[in-house]
């Protein structure tokens, strides 16, 4: 019977590692610059990684998941006659088995620009090391002096900004394994409600989803508290102090080498934005001040020739009076030929 | 407890074996597929100015609506999840409805917007924006339609130019920003918004997407793509699939002075509804909203809660307030069968009935 039991997790571990290679030898024979079918990592420096490696990247997410599915098969004691849920703590080794890839998870969605830093850092290291400026890192500690007293500083202040990083880091990481936890013993309860017949889990994925809404709930629990709250805030803040730290070094050397530096490009970017808002907001004004004033000299002209209409109405001038035709009309007819005049004229 | 599995080995060795023949018909089907077009309802460009473009989209009958309606988006990702396929788009949806539609596109910042503020974005280009449109129609007013931090900002928008907006729509819009279910807010609670600007400049889309993908970290980033797998076979729910997933990662970065206002003054301050917003120089009173407003909100929405949406209600200055609840989530709300049906018939017969 154990026989069975191996030989199943042999078959269902070829077709593991069948599947994957079929991937692998597929998308390796895709020219470089092709597109990705599954879109990522495509803006993240595409030219200075291995075409493999941001392959891997993207498939992660199904290899994490064929990963699963073994790590599933073996646990639910597939192929084995004998009911390993009757035996205790048999559910507790299942259950322990999915304690890695929540957290595998969560670590494989990183990016240059989001906490994947760590990568970052270490090539930075090495630029230093290479560039001999590190026998180590200088003690936050130590007394600096010498001509090098400011660099030191700054060296201190980076070793110091690292160190803070990776004690919050790892803090973050303890509250993620708390979530692995959580989530476990939310599955365990999920399952419980399973053990029933007719209600039991029928197939691998039906479990795969089980465990992935376990351990979502969990997530979201801890996503929402107090602590984690304070714990992803500090580490946002840490990684910044280390990445300003880091850029302002980047600066120093650039100014010694006499390279434009990005506090330049800034200063100069927000004068010109500035102007912009200045020269929008005057063209605003002077339009505004055209228009009213095409509207004064309207309403000016109409004024005037309102007047002008009113006061040839009103008045009955000398030198009309001596015309021969006005001078035969009578008073009234003189009237309303004025009138009608003046109704032309508007 | 009672053994909670009933997997029988053949027919699990039969799943791996399904999962695996799929696998493989769908290193045929990717082959060739390439980049998913998306965004392809007719339209004209009839603004622009940096790198904001209005488009004037174009349905295939001329329109029976008066007043145009101009779709304001978020800042984040684009505003083509409006208009993603042709059977999935609100756009094309509304357009046959009868509405004369614009989009408002702001672009992809870079460097030079860096400095960019709300001010710039709102009483600057939305606001020029609108008055070519009025322009081009001889109105005086039009409607507004704000998505998600586009509502946002078209509330912010009408509140300070009540003038120039008629009616206007809000969807899966953040009003209040701190209600307890709210994870992005209750992360960004704890952050040094200042350092984060100051240190990044312009905030890198990954690092956006990065955050959205890890508000659901094994739904989005690997669930997702294991389900993919079952649609490998069927070369027209692949497209769709990675139509999606195009949009989903084509997002611009956030202009830094922007991003630190609006994570300050909205996130973190929830200066929206405690009335004492400042945007410019400009006062923000949801009370000058005195519009007829129509908000939309999904009920299953995991980036902007409900909650955070019906607010708007307690805020609002108009007696002529609609709310429809949509059953589904922040994307759903464009793209499934149900919006097609609900979504974009209930805006226009709100509209009509106020035109």
């Amino acid at each position: 019977m154990h026989d069975q039991a191996n030989d199943f997790m042999k078959d269902y571990q070829a077709f593991a590692q069948q599947s994957w290679d079929a991937w692998m030898r597929y998308l390796q024979q895709q020219q470089p610059g092709q597109p990705n079918p599954f879109g990522m990592g495509m803006g993240m420096g595409a030219g200075a990684m291995p075409q493999n490696d941001l392959l891997m990247r993207s498939l992660a997410s199904l290899q994490a998941y064929g990963n699963w599915l073994q790590q599933a098969a073996a646990g639910t004691g597939l192929g084995q006659q004998s009911n390993p849920w009757q035996q205790p703590a048999a559910m507790q080794s299942f259950l322990s088995a999915f304690t890695q890839p929540f957290q595998q998870a969560v670590a494989g969605i990183d990016s240059a620009s989001a906490f994947g830093m760590e990568h970052q850092w270490q090539a930075w290291l090495q630029a230093m090391q290479q560039a001999g400026m590190a026998a180590g890192m200088p003690n936050s500690q130590m007394a600096t002096f010498g001509i090098t007293r400011e660099f030191q500083l700054d060296q201190q202040a980076l070793q110091a900004a690292m160190q803070e990083y990776a004690q919050i880091n790892a803090r973050y990481q303890a509250l993620l394994q708390k979530v692995n936890a959580q989530g476990i013993a939310r599955l365990q309860e999920m399952l419980g409600k399973h053990d029933e017949p007719g209600k039991q889990v029928e197939s691998l994925k039906a479990l795969y989803d089980l465990w992935v809404d376990a351990m979502e709930d969990a997530y979201a629990e801890m996503a929402l508290s107090e602590e984690y709250r304070d714990v992803f805030g500090a580490l946002v803040n840490a990684q910044m102090q280390v990445r300003k730290l880091q850029q302002q070094h980047t600066e120093q050397v650039c100014r010694e080498l006499g390279i434009p530096t990005r506090s330049e490009v800034n200063s100069l970017g927000k004068r010109v934005q500035q102007l912009r808002r200045e020269l929008k907001a005057s063209g605003h004004a002077e339009s505004t001040a055209d228009a009213s004033l095409v509207d004064s000299l309207q309403a000016e002209i109409a004024s005037l020739k309102h007047e002008l209409a009113a006061s040839k109405a009103a008045k009955v001038h000398p030198i009309e009076r001596k015309s021969k035709s006005e001078n035969s009309k009578t008073p009234s007819q003189r009237t309303k030929a004025t009138r009608s005049a003046a109704g032309k004229r508007k | 407890m009672q053994n909670p599995f009933h997997i029988d080995p053949q027919q699990a060795f039969n799943e791996i074996a399904i999962f695996q023949r799929k696998l493989a018909a769908g290193l045929q089907n990717l082959r060739g597929l390439g980049e998913q077009d998306y965004a392809n309802t007719p339209r004209e460009a009839v603004y622009r100015e940096d790198k904001l473009t209005v488009w004037h989209m174009k349905g295939n009958n001329k329109p029976t609506a008066r007043v145009p309606v101009l779709v304001v988006y978020a800042l984040v990702n684009t505003v083509w999840m409006t208009d993603l396929q042709e059977d999935r788009s609100l756009v094309r949806n509304l357009l046959e409805q009868g509405e004369d539609v614009y989009l408002v596109d702001w672009g992809y910042p870079d460097g030079a917007d860096r400095w960019l503020t709300l001010d710039d974005y709102l009483n600057g280009y939305l606001d020029r924006a609108v008055d070519a449109i009025c322009q081009r129609h001889g109105l005086e007013a039009i409607n507004l339609l704000g998505i998600c931090q586009g509502g946002t900002f078209s509330l912010c928008y009408t509140a300070m130019h009540p003038e120039k907006v008629k009616n206007l729509v809000t969807m899966v819009t953040p009003v209040d920003f701190r209600t307890p279910d709210n994870m992005l807010s209750h992360w960004v609670q704890s952050m040094d918004v200042d350092l984060f600007v100051d240190t990044l400049g312009n905030i890198p889309a990954e690092l956006m997407n990065w955050v959205y993908l890890m508000l659901k970290p094994l739904r989005l980033n690997q669930q997702k793509y294991v389900s993919m797998v079952d649609i490998l076979d069927n070369p027209a729910e692949l497209k769709n699939f990675l139509r999606m997933e195009r949009w989903i990662f084509d997002s611009p970065d956030q202009a830094g002075e922007a991003f630190r206002e609006f994570i300050k003054a909205f996130f973190q301050q929830n200066r929206l509804i405690k009335g004492d917003l400042q945007i410019g120089k400009q006062p923000v009173d949801l009370g000058m909203v005195t519009q007829p407003v129509l908000n939309i909100y999904a009920t299953q929405d995991h980036l902007v809660p409900p909650d955070a949406s019906r607010a708007l209600q307690r805020h609002v200055g108009t007696t002529d307030y609609t709310e429809l609840a949509f059953k589904g989530g922040h994307i759903g709300i464009y793209v499934s069968g149900r919006a097609q049906r609900e979504v974009a018939p209930s805006i226009h017969q709100w509209l009509r009935a106020r035109s």
